[in-house]
């Protein structure tokens, strides 16, 4: 119960801050219709027949801003910092875990919506078709979304500072998006990026999109279970090094 | 007041447990080099405050911490109840409500979201749940301002729920850190007389402070400690009983002088002389000992025991005073 009323709380600190969604709703929706016509003409080229352009760019925005939810993750934390209220919430009856849990929930709720909104309004405004398994966008989704809070946890857990968090993840961000596939298509990537590209997890991410978008054969559950690999990895890099008393100097 | 209305009366058969209400045997903690706390010792009943006393650095708030259970000691152990606060730390903080050294609130919400989402914590909900908030929010002051974001309140006002965010499930054992730091005088005076309340329900409350004034009015035993040691411990009748001492305090145009034959302390302009008997059959004394030094001499006053003296006989510095205490030698202590 005590996860819950941390959950409950930290939606409530969104619902009067709701900002930070932008990164995560907003910009994407800005960038895809600038993008989608040159990604046409990139599909084009690959020989990939009746596409619009949106069926790479709203995955790909989808992924590329997909990584600020991360950063929502370890700003749950630092704000608590900031605000001298960790301390608080660790004297409470929640237990760690119980703690951890409930500071998970929101930016999974943030996750999802992103997902419904891009998506959705993808193939409202940006006429995306998708040809293969709706089923299996929001599979590949989940388990994107899982990858990035245990990216975030680990983050959390390596870094001291707030600004530490922020430049990592931006750069990890940019980073992960082109080799991934994400900001430029695969195909138009440099040799040593594609070898490169299947270290990151949004190359997975790009991978089990594209295959539910456009309905491409080829083992659909790889990509899904190499993204719940990366979670595990960042998981346990998190387990490996958060510690709850450790005092983390966030925004006040 | 209704604020505790759960609480167990003191002096009722209930309100005789087995154990105290905490219980700290033997803690102590390093941080790297530094020994932090040296076996540190003491016992709360239900009903009772006591004040922690002592400067900065002497283990305060490491204590605190240990005690609310979110620093782990390097030895010892810390018992709320019959509940080990170590092994069975979330059972253990059911029974706790603890306020740190920082003002703690979330600045976004309203006041009345900060007091529920902390009553949510312990397991409180619905009807309950918002009596309870009305209830600690009355208590508080805050009645008027449940509504508006903690950020808007005054600094007095947020260190007051702050506070108040503590008691929503009714602990049997408060832990407040400095809680009337940066605390204005009417809130101050507020918050004093819930704790009070607190204490008179059967709470015990373990309350760290810099300012000895509030252990009298608080009526609290005080817990000296002195670079990790608990230097003086028991009711302020015992401790001025064992450690109080008279007094004169000389002040001087410029530089005090020194004096060959007693224990003196420089304080700026003031020479302070502890005596072991009456300081009125010491001021002649003292007098012919200054010699031509006594032309200087702007004021005398005589101390009687005090908390204060007790703390300064047992640290050796000021309440109240970060700085170091020089000595007549002119080495300083920290």
């Amino acid at each position: 119960m005590s996860s819950l009323a941390i959950a409950v709380n930290d939606l409530r600190v969104l619902r009067r801050d709701s900002i930070p969604m932008l990164m995560l709703i907003v910009m994407p929706l800005i960038v895809m219709p600038f993008v989608k016509a040159a990604f046409h003409l990139t599909m084009q080229a690959e020989g990939v027949e009746g596409t619009n352009g949106a069926e790479q760019a709203v995955p790909g925005m989808q992924v590329m801003f997909g990584f600020y939810l991360a950063s929502q993750v370890s700003f749950g934390f630092y704000r608590e910092h900031a605000w001298a209220t960790w301390d608080r919430l660790r004297a409470s009856p929640a237990s760690a875990s119980a703690i951890l849990l409930g500071k998970l929930v929101v930016p999974l709720f943030e996750a999802a919506v992103q997902f419904i909104v891009l998506f959705g309004l993808g193939g409202l405004l940006l006429q995306l078709h998708v040809r293969g398994s709706w089923v299996q966008l929001p599979i590949v989704a989940g388990a994107f979304s899982l990858c990035l809070v245990a990216l975030g946890l680990a983050v959390t857990a390596a870094c001291r500072t707030v600004l530490q968090v922020n430049a990592i993840i931006n750069i990890s961000a940019l980073l992960f998006a082109c080799l991934g596939g994400a900001l430029v298509p695969g195909s138009l990537l440099p040799h040593w990026a594609t070898v490169l590209s299947p270290l990151v997890p949004s190359y997975w991410a790009m991978t089990g999109f594209r295959r539910a978008i456009l309905g491409e054969s080829g083992g659909e559950l790889v990509p899904i279970l190499v993204l719940l690999g990366f979670a595990a990895i960042f998981a346990l890099i998190a387990a490996w090094r958060l510690r709850f008393d450790q005092q983390k100097t966030g925004f006040a | 007041m209704t604020l505790l209305a759960h609480a167990q009366q003191p002096g009722t058969k209930e309100a005789r447990p087995a154990a105290p209400v905490l219980t700290v045997e033997e803690v102590e903690k390093h941080y790297g080099s530094i020994h932090a706390l040296k076996g540190v010792s003491l016992a709360i009943e239900r009903g009772e405050i006591v004040a922690l006393l002592g400067p900065n650095g002497a283990g305060k708030t490491t204590l605190v911490s240990i005690i609310a259970g979110i620093l782990r000691p390097d030895r010892g152990s810390v018992w709320v109840e019959k509940t080990n606060v170590l092994s069975t730390g979330s059972l253990a903080r059911r029974r706790l409500g603890f306020a740190p050294q920082e003002t703690g609130v979330y600045p976004t919400l309203r006041v009345e979201e900060n007091l529920r989402f902390f009553g949510e914590l312990s397991g409180l909900r619905g009807k309950g749940l918002t009596r309870r908030v009305g209830e600690v929010a009355e208590a508080f002051g805050l009645t008027n301002r449940m509504h508006r974001p903690a950020r808007t309140l005054s600094g007095g006002e947020r260190r007051g729920l702050h506070v108040a965010m503590t008691l929503m499930h009714r602990p049997p054992l408060l832990v407040l850190d400095e809680p009337t730091t940066g605390v204005d005088v009417e809130n101050r005076a507020r918050l004093l007389a819930i704790i009070r309340s607190l204490a008179s329900d059967g709470h015990g409350v373990c309350y760290s402070t810099h300012y000895l004034n509030e252990v009298e009015q608080l009526g609290a035993s005080a817990a000296i400690l002195n670079e990790g040691h608990l230097v003086g411990y028991g009711t302020l009748r015992s401790l001025m009983a064992d450690h109080g001492h008279y007094a004169v305090d000389l002040e001087f145009e410029g530089a005090p002088p020194k004096l060959k034959h007693r224990v003196s302390t420089l304080r700026e302009s003031t020479l302070h002389v502890p005596t072991d008997c009456s300081p009125a059959t010491e001021v002649a004394a003292i007098l012919a000992e200054l010699g031509p030094a006594v032309e200087r001499l702007k004021s005398l006053e005589l101390v009687q025991p005090n908390l204060e003296s007790v703390f300064t006989a047992l640290t050796g510095q000021r309440a109240g005073l970060d700085g170091a205490r020089q000595s007549q030698d002119g080495s300083s202590h920290e």
